[in-house]
């Protein structure tokens, strides 16, 4: 090849991997850049991801995913349905907590974009990486239960876990 | 000129396994480095470090590769070592960018991000290296995807087998009057039938397992979309391709899959190997044939192809896949001493079966036929 398709090939290339990392990041990428902060109380699980090292692991007893009514406009989840579901957060002092979860889009927000396929219900925002000798610490302040997710929301239901926020033993 | 024509294979063997190993060992080693999570750089700050890294290797590569007038791994082993060190560059940047935003853990889309980024270099520098990798991380992603999602033993089965499908139908993809005349490398479409080989072989190995079931399986849109891309990539490559050897070439994964799939669907009631029903030692004896079968069939490709790895896997596939089944479904119905026996023979006369067979072919290659 001479210099000039070189060039153009390499370009090509990275341009299409880069577009490609974007595509796998596009969710929590939009939540942090166009999206709304909310707080969410938290509790741990733990291990590591072979790829990117150690991470707490979350729950969130605050949402669930009830079958039932709503009064947002979405369909209700049918119990023994799995798959896409939205949940919609409500105000709860100063957190947030997920109210009945629809089927379909709610007409407004905030909600969650999340999938309950899984054992657990899934919204992209399960896991704070951080480095191995910090977890432990981290995951014990956890447990104890006082920790809060700063979590931010776009209008389409995409989550991005911004921070997680623990208060000291005492 | 002459440079060109020279191949240097042999003779360089040993630096080309070298380097090879060495561009694998730093590039999952800059991975490993971003597992650690140093949070003495802030996230973004982490993720273009990494990126600058991995456009630095994925430009080095084809700056090497055009200042020597080279442009095949043939001829240049640096220069596979550098684009593969690319190609592990790049999944780091995806994992980079993935930690930085807090993706959640196991996911297995980054995987196949990755894979496919890893093919795109491929093809735009008819790179083998990235090939051999993207073709191996998207298989992985397939089926950590479908399995996930199908939640069962069926699911892992389908997913391999599905793969082996889709890659045997490209590989065929490559010698058709579709890609004839793109230009790409013959190493491609041997790259891609020894991958779907080696699933064919992988899928039909669980399958032929007694103790798997279908229990707790459902069907997945990753799944259903596997099925249709094998079934659309087959129709090009059956249009493309105007041999009996290619069509067959083309059956095989398809016959495996359904078998495969009925093998793990087929409640014979196993739940102890020692009290076989005659409906169990029918299922057993059913998954031995097919997969002898399968592993012959490879063997005799791989001397038709020209394909000495091929024939290779296919003789450490049965080698493996018999010494598995003896220890594991036959060791407690038979004594040690007859079982050894048992196996000895059967590899023996395996061996000497596919030996004869590769011979015969051989000579029946040579002589212009088939």
């Amino acid at each position: 090849m001479t210099a000039r398709p070189v060039r153009a090939t390499l370009g090509v290339v990275a341009a299409v991997q880069l577009a490609l990392v974007g595509v796998a990041v596009a969710g929590p990428l939009s939540a942090r850049v166009t999206g709304e902060e909310y707080l969410l109380k938290v509790l741990p699980v733990d291990p590591v991801d072979p790829f990117r090292g150690a991470y707490v692991s979350l729950s969130y007893p605050t949402l669930h995913v009830p079958a039932g009514q709503d009064d947002t406009g979405g369909s209700p989840v049918a119990p023994g349905e799995t798959g896409p579901v939205f949940v919609p957060l409500v105000r709860d002092g100063a957190h947030w907590v997920g109210g009945p979860g629809t089927r379909t889009r709610p007409g407004s927000g905030p909600y969650l974009r999340c999938d309950d396929s899984s054992w657990t219900l899934r919204c992209g925002i399960e896991s704070w990486f951080l480095p191995q000798d910090r977890a432990v610490e981290v995951q014990d302040a956890v447990v104890r239960g006082d920790a809060v997710a700063r979590v931010r929301v776009d209008g389409r239901g995409n989550a991005a876990l911004v921070g997680l926020e623990v208060s000291p033993a005492g | 000129m002459i440079r060109a024509r020279y191949v240097a294979v042999r003779r360089f063997s040993l630096v080309r396994l070298l380097l090879v190993l060495g561009a694998a060992f730093v590039g999952v080693g800059l991975i490993w480095v971003v597992a650690t999570n140093l949070d003495r750089l802030a996230p973004l700050a982490r993720f273009l470090l990494v990126a600058a890294i991995w456009l630095s290797l994925l430009v080095g590569s084809e700056v090497l590769a055009a200042r020597r007038g080279i442009g095949d791994e043939r001829r240049s082993p640096a220069l596979g070592a550098a684009r593969l060190l690319a190609a592990l560059a790049f999944g780091a940047v995806v994992f980079q960018a993935a930690q930085s935003l807090q993706v959640p853990a196991y996911e297995p889309r980054l995987l196949g991000v990755w894979g496919l980024g890893a093919l795109v270099q491929a093809y735009a520098v008819r790179g083998l290296m990235p090939l051999l990798l993207g073709i191996g991380v998207a298989s992985g992603w397939y089926v950590w995807q479908v399995a996930e999602s199908a939640d069962s033993a069926l699911g892992f089965v389908a997913a391999v087998l599905t793969g082996g499908v889709v890659i045997s139908a490209l590989a065929l993809l490559h010698r058709s009057s579709w890609l004839r005349g793109a230009g790409l490398p013959r190493s491609f479409e041997v790259a891609w039938r020894e991958a779907g080989a080696l699933l064919v072989l992988v899928g039909l190995f669980a399958a032929a397992l007694p103790h798997l079931d279908a229990h707790g399986f459902r069907w997945s849109a990753s799944l259903v979309a596997g099925l249709a891309l094998g079934a659309v990539s087959m129709a090009a490559a059956v249009a493309g391709v105007d041999d009996r050897w290619s069509r067959l070439e083309l059956l095989v994964p398809v016959v495996a899959l359904v078998i495969g799939s009925g093998l793990v669907l087929w409640d014979a009631g196993i739940e102890d190997v020692r009290y076989l029903s005659g409906a169990a030692y029918a299922k057993v004896v059913v998954g031995v044939l097919v997969y002898l079968a399968t592993a012959a069939w490879f063997a005799v490709l791989g001397v038709l192809r020209d394909s000495t790895r091929l024939t290779v896997i296919a003789a450490l596939a049965l080698v493996v896949f018999t010494t598995v089944q003896a220890f594991a479904v036959f060791a407690p119905i038979v004594s040690g001493a007859t079982l050894f026996l048992v196996v000895g023979g059967v590899l023996v006369v395996s061996g000497f079966t596919v030996d004869r067979g590769r011979r015969q072919l051989t000579r029946a290659v040579e002589a212009g036929a088939p």
